[in-house]
């Protein structure tokens, strides 16, 4: 293997940094690295999303949300997705490609780590602790709570002491109330959640949610927050140019093993290459080390920085089930986001009288239209034939959910790596998805799927449907190219940058070490943050 | 949206004794095929390339293995859609999706169940106010996060 110095056909100068991909992290992190004076380049595969145009105003939008809305690459299907091979994984990653990434597909439920989170080794004698504390990263989850805009209360008894929330609660409803007295006979928590959705206006040309209820196919109104909105006009004003329809090839290395850009196909199909200081791996957990790997050269056999041999594994997805109960009231429950009122963190910590350890987050749902609802939702189809009429009624508007998202811990033998046959439209290898449920997972799951019923029972559901797993549901990709101290266990340390490549940054989820019970985007944002301070604080050799 | 090219040949007539099986007749309404939905049917799976191979795959699989069923009577017409369910579910769940869609974009059929019948957006819908009342129970519990 050659060393990758890049292509003639340079498109531009050198930079400070290239950042790949504009999601969630990486928009972040340029946002953050352009305010201190950094060159930036960004290269995103996908393109800009126009809010006006979003299925959610379509009449079709039933059918958008299942085909070129869907919130899976496979199904979607795009110019700019890849595909992936799950053919060995029970769960389906889930992902958007585009400018602000998942952020415009996702709920934007926002919870954050608690602090023994970051310590399961020390206090469960599990996975591994982090390199670093809730304390250390505090102030980072205040920072993008301030940019994204969180609308939630302090106060909540199962999490520290957080700062005031920018905008106030989602109103939980008089459905949302049915699972809230449940739980409080049951004598168990609950709280409404951190939300990056705006309950009035905040951030630039950004209004209040207006209760559709679709914010998991773009949000027309503009009251979720998605990075396009947020932290990119904050990037483009401080002259970071995005190029979309970029899709990185590879990483690339000088003789000496340092990142010296990437190589990239345009929108045009050109090949090109990107020149620059040092590069920022946003990706996502799967795409990042897809392109690692991607990246093997001489000096680098077994993909870029990773003499560790852990690029790909330890793959954590946060195995989702699911448990619906129908009310004999009509509540309308399609009214309000689907899936951001309240949380409930109970059965958060271990206790191993539970026969596992580690715990889970509740997350409460609502429902949504009629198509969907005859569909399945989160519950088998509605029967077709006889009685199809019957049971249809019975289901629309009445129907409550509960998510669990228990931690996953990590193993090495969960991973990402490079199909041997499977390529994107570019000639790109395509990501291999080997993954199995743990037993601590599935115990977990089972767990709380117990619980849930009781709560159902207890808020007086007249059916109750289980989902024990969804496949569709591997919104939460993570460990794939985790941080820590010693560079034989890990791939960057506790500041995002590699053990091996000194000019090479990782901040997506990729770099978690462990996966805690929550959604992880605020946590994610919150180390890209902190990376970018530290490259302001530390790295002046990287500016020109 | 793109459409994709709708020339492979659908029985229209198959899909609506099909439909009119899978959504019966209620309350005064016609059964689905019997509305006339399945020209929309066959519209909007054309909407993605994905998905209309999927769906004319499924027609013609479906039409090689029952090719006289609109000649069926009602319990044969069944018998025969429950077996393919069985052979061949994805590519059933995938006819079921798109019936339930097409069905449920219907006026009539938003009247009948009191839907309002709007995409989601542009008008969307109230948003309460919050309401900290709630939290009056909630309030009393003492913290328990797990310290380190």
């Amino acid at each position: 293997m050659a060393n990758n110095t890049g292509n003639e056909k340079a498109s531009r100068g050198v930079v400070d940094i290239l950042v790949v991909g504009a999601g969630a992290s990486g928009a972040a992190v340029a946002a953050w690295l352009s305010e201190a004076g950094f060159s930036i380049v960004c290269l995103e595969q996908g393109y800009w999303q126009d809010p006006s145009k979003y299925a959610s105003a379509s009449p079709d939008y039933e059918f958008e949300m299942i085909t070129n809305w869907s919130i899976d690459p496979n199904v979607r299907q795009r110019d700019e997705d890849y595909p992936i091979n799950v053919s060995e994984s029970p769960v389906t990653p889930v992902m958007f490609n585009g400018v602000g990434g998942s952020t415009i597909l996702w709920s934007a439920h926002t919870p954050r780590f608690h602090p023994s989170d970051f310590r399961v080794k020390t206090l469960d004698g599990v996975a591994d602790d982090w390199p670093l504390t809730y304390d250390e990263l505090e102030e980072y989850y205040d920072l993008n709570d301030e940019v994204m805009g969180c609308s939630g209360i302090a106060g909540d008894p199962a999490n520290p002491p957080r700062s005031p929330r920018q905008m106030p609660p989602l109103p939980i409803g008089s459905d949302g109330m049915k699972l809230v007295n449940a739980f409080e006979k049951l004598g168990w928590h609950w709280w409404p959640s951190d939300s990056y959705i705006n309950t009035q206006r905040y951030g630039e040309g950004r209004d209040a949610c207006n209760f559709c209820g679709h914010n998991h196919m773009g949000c027309y109104q503009r009251a979720k927050s998605s990075t396009d909105l947020t932290y990119w006009p904050r990037a483009l004003r401080n002259s970071v140019e995005l190029k979309t329809g970029a899709r990185v090839r590879r990483i690339t290395t000088d003789p000496s093993g340092r990142a010296t850009g990437a190589d990239y196909v345009d929108s045009k199909g050109g090949e090109q290459h990107q020149a620059a200081r040092a590069v920022i791996m946003a990706a996502n957990g799967i795409g990042t080390p897809r392109l690692l790997l991607n990246s093997a050269t001489g000096s680098h056999p077994d993909g870029l920085a990773n003499s560790s041999g852990l690029i790909g594994k330890n793959l954590m997805f946060h195995p989702f089930a699911m448990v619906t109960g129908v009310f004999a009231e009509k509540m309308n429950t399609w009214r309000g986001p689907l899936s951001n009122f309240a949380m409930s963190q109970e059965f958060y910590e271990t206790d191993k009288s539970r026969g596992f350890v580690r715990g889970y987050t509740y997350q409460f749902q609502r429902s949504l239209g009629p198509a969907w609802v005859a569909r399945g939702g989160f519950t088998d189809p509605v029967p077709w034939g006889k009685g199809h009429h019957a049971e249809l009624e019975k289901r629309l508007g009445s129907m409550m959910g509960i998510a669990v998202i228990g931690e996953d811990l990590p193993e090495r033998h969960n991973t990402v790596d490079l199909d041997p046959e499977l390529t994107d439209s570019d000639g790109i290898p395509a990501p291999r998805i080997r993954y199995r449920v743990s037993k601590n997972s599935r115990d977990q799951l089972d767990h709380a799927i117990e619980n849930a019923r009781k709560v159902f029972e207890t808020a007086g559901a007249i059916d109750i449907f289980v989902d024990p797993m969804m496949r569709q549901s591997g919104w939460h990709l993570m460990g794939t190219a985790r941080m820590g101290d010693d560079p034989a266990r890990s791939v960057v340390d506790r500041w995002g940058q590699s053990h091996d490549v000194d000019n090479l940054f990782i901040v997506d989820g990729s770099v978690f070490v462990t996966s805690a019970a929550v959604n992880p985007t605020p946590t994610i944002q919150a180390l890209a943050l902190r990376t970018a301070d530290y490259i302001v604080a530390n790295r002046s050799d990287l500016k020109a | 949206m793109t459409v994709h090219s709708t020339d492979t040949n659908v029985n229209e007539d198959v899909l609506s004794a099909m439909l009119d099986r899978l959504i019966p007749a209620v309350d005064g309404l016609p059964p689905a095929g019997q509305m006339g939905v399945a020209p929309d049917v066959i519209r909007l799976a054309g909407h993605q390339k994905r998905f209309w191979g999927l769906f004319s795959g499924a027609m013609e699989s479906f039409v090689l293995q029952n090719p006289s069923f609109v000649a069926l009577d009602d319990d044969e017409q069944d018998e025969a859609i429950r077996s393919f369910e069985a052979d061949s579910p994805v590519h059933f769940g995938v006819l079921l999706d798109i019936g339930y869609i097409v069905y449920y974009k219907e006026p009539a059929v938003h009247e009948r169940i009191g839907w309002d019948g709007r995409p989601p957006q542009p008008d969307g819908n109230v948003m309460t106010p919050w309401d900290e009342s709630v939290l009056e129970n909630i309030r009393k519990r003492a913290p328990f996060w797990r310290a380190v």
